[in-house]
C-alpha cells in the first residue's frame, strides 16, 4: 500500500473498536448511513452531461440552421459553422471528465467500461467523419452529404445510450438512445437545411428534459 | 438482546462501515485505500488493522499495483448477507409487542432494501 507505507503500519491500533459493544439497533443505524453515503459517493450523475449535450445540440445544430435555411441551391454550412463540431467534441471530453470525477476513487470493471465507453463515442464521431469523407469522394451530392453531417452524430449518440443502457440496465437513458435514433433516422426527411433545426429541437431538448428530471429519477 | 451470531469480524463499528461501504460497489469494482479512508473516516493505521482482519477472514482483499485499492470478495459479501439476516433476525425478535418496554431503541426509520432494518417506520 503506497499510501500508507504497507500494512504493517499501524498507528493507533488501540483506536480500533474491537472492545466496544455494539448493540444490533446500533449496527442497523451504522449499516443504513454507511449505505447511504457510499451509495451518494459511488453514484455518477449524467446531468452534466445531459446538459452540455443539450446544450450543444439547440445551440449548434439551431446555428447551423439559421447558416443553411433558405439556401437555394443547398450548399451547405459555411465552413466557420463547423465550429459545432468542437462543441460537440468539447462537451464530449468536458462530459467524460465530469463523469470520471465522480467516481474518483473506484476502480475495476466500472472504470474499464466507463473508459470503453468514452471511447466509443469519439470513435464513433470520428468514423463518422471519415465516412462523411468518403462519401464526398464518391460523388454524393452536397445535400445528401448535409443530411448525414447533421443526423449522424445524434445516431452515435443515441447507439451509445443504446450500450450503456444495456450494460448498466438504466431504463432512462435506454429512452433517450431509442428517441435519439428515431430523431436520427426520421430527421433527415426535413431535408439537409430543416434537419438541423429539427435535430436542435427534438435531440436537444431531450437532452435537456433528462438532465432536469435525472435528480428525480434517481431517487425513485 | 443478545448479539451472538453475528460475525464478529465485522460486528465492530468500522468494519462494518468498511463492509457495507464496499458492498456498495458493483461486483468487480474496488476502491482506493485513499478513498476509503475518507469515507470511513479512520486514520491509515487504523484501516489498515480493520483492512488486516477483514483480509485475514477473506472478506476482503487489497491490491497494491500504482494505487492501493480494496475490493470485497464473494465471501465477504455472503458474511455481510449473513450478517444481514442474523441482525434483521435479532431486531425483529427485539420489536415483539411481548417486550415492549425492554429499553432497547426503536429501529431506525428510513431504511433502504439494501440495508438491514426491516419494516421501515415500525
Amino acid at each position: 500500500m503506497n499510501e500508507h507505507a504497507g500494512m504493517t503500519g499501524m498507528d493507533d491500533a488501540s483506536g480500533t473498536d474491537d472492545a466496544t459493544p455494539m448493540a444490533a439497533a446500533e449496527a442497523a443505524v451504522i449499516m443504513q448511513q454507511a449505505g447511504e453515503r457510499a451509495r451518494r459517493q459511488f453514484r455518477v450523475s449524467h446531468r452534466v452531461t445531459f446538459t452540455i449535450w443539450g446544450l450543444g445540440l439547440l445551440l449548434g445544430y439551431g446555428a447551423m440552421w439559421l447558416t443553411v435555411r433558405g439556401q437555394r441551391p443547398f450548399h451547405g454550412p459555411p465552413p466557420a459553422a463547423f465550429a459545432v463540431v468542437a462543441l460537440l467534441g468539447a462537451g464530449s471530453v468536458m462530459s467524460g471528465v465530469a463523469e470520471a470525477r465522480a467516481d474518483s476513487g473506484v476502480g475495476g470493471l466500472s472504470a474499464i467500461r466507463r473508459r470503453i465507453h468514452f471511447l466509443g463515442v469519439l470513435a464513433g464521431l470520428g468514423a463518422m467523419f471519415a465516412l462523411e469523407g468518403a462519401l464526398v469522394h464518391a460523388g454524393a451530392s452536397r445535400p445528401v452529404v448535409g443530411v448525414f453531417e447533421a443526423s449522424a452524430p445524434v445516431l452515435v449518440a443515441g447507439l451509445f445510450y443504446f450500450i450503456t443502457s444495456a450494460v448498466w440496465l438504466d431504463w432512462p437513458v435506454f429512452g433517450l438512445g431509442v428517441w435519439l435514433v428515431v430523431v436520427a433516422a426520421v430527421g433527415g426527411f426535413a431535408g439537409p437545411a430543416g434537419v438541423w433545426g429539427v435535430d436542435a429541437l427534438a435531440a436537444g431538448l431531450a437532452y435537456l428534459l433528462m438532465a432536469a428530471i435525472e435528480p428525480r429519477l434517481r431517487r425513485s | 438482546m443478545s448479539e451472538e451470531g453475528l460475525d464478529p469480524v465485522i460486528h465492530a463499528p468500522a468494519r462494518l462501515r468498511i463492509m457495507v461501504t464496499l458492498a456498495a460497489l458493483h461486483d468487480g469494482d474496488d476502491l482506493s485505500f485513499t478513498k476509503l479512508q475518507d469515507l470511513i473516516g479512520l486514520t491509515p493505521g487504523n484501516l489498515i488493522t480493520h483492512l488486516r482482519k477483514l483480509e485475514d477472514a477473506g472478506y476482503v482483499t487489497t491490491e497494491k499495483t500504482a494505487r492501493t485499492s480494496v475490493a470485497l470478495t464473494h465471501a465477504g459479501r455472503a458474511a455481510l448477507e449473513r450478517y444481514t439476516t442474523v441482525l434483521r433476525h435479532l431486531l425483529d425478535s427485539a420489536s415483539q409487542p411481548a417486550a415492549p418496554d425492554a429499553g432497547y431503541p426503536a429501529r431506525p426509520a428510513a431504511v433502504n432494501p439494501d440495508d438491514v432494518a426491516p419494516h421501515p417506520g415500525a
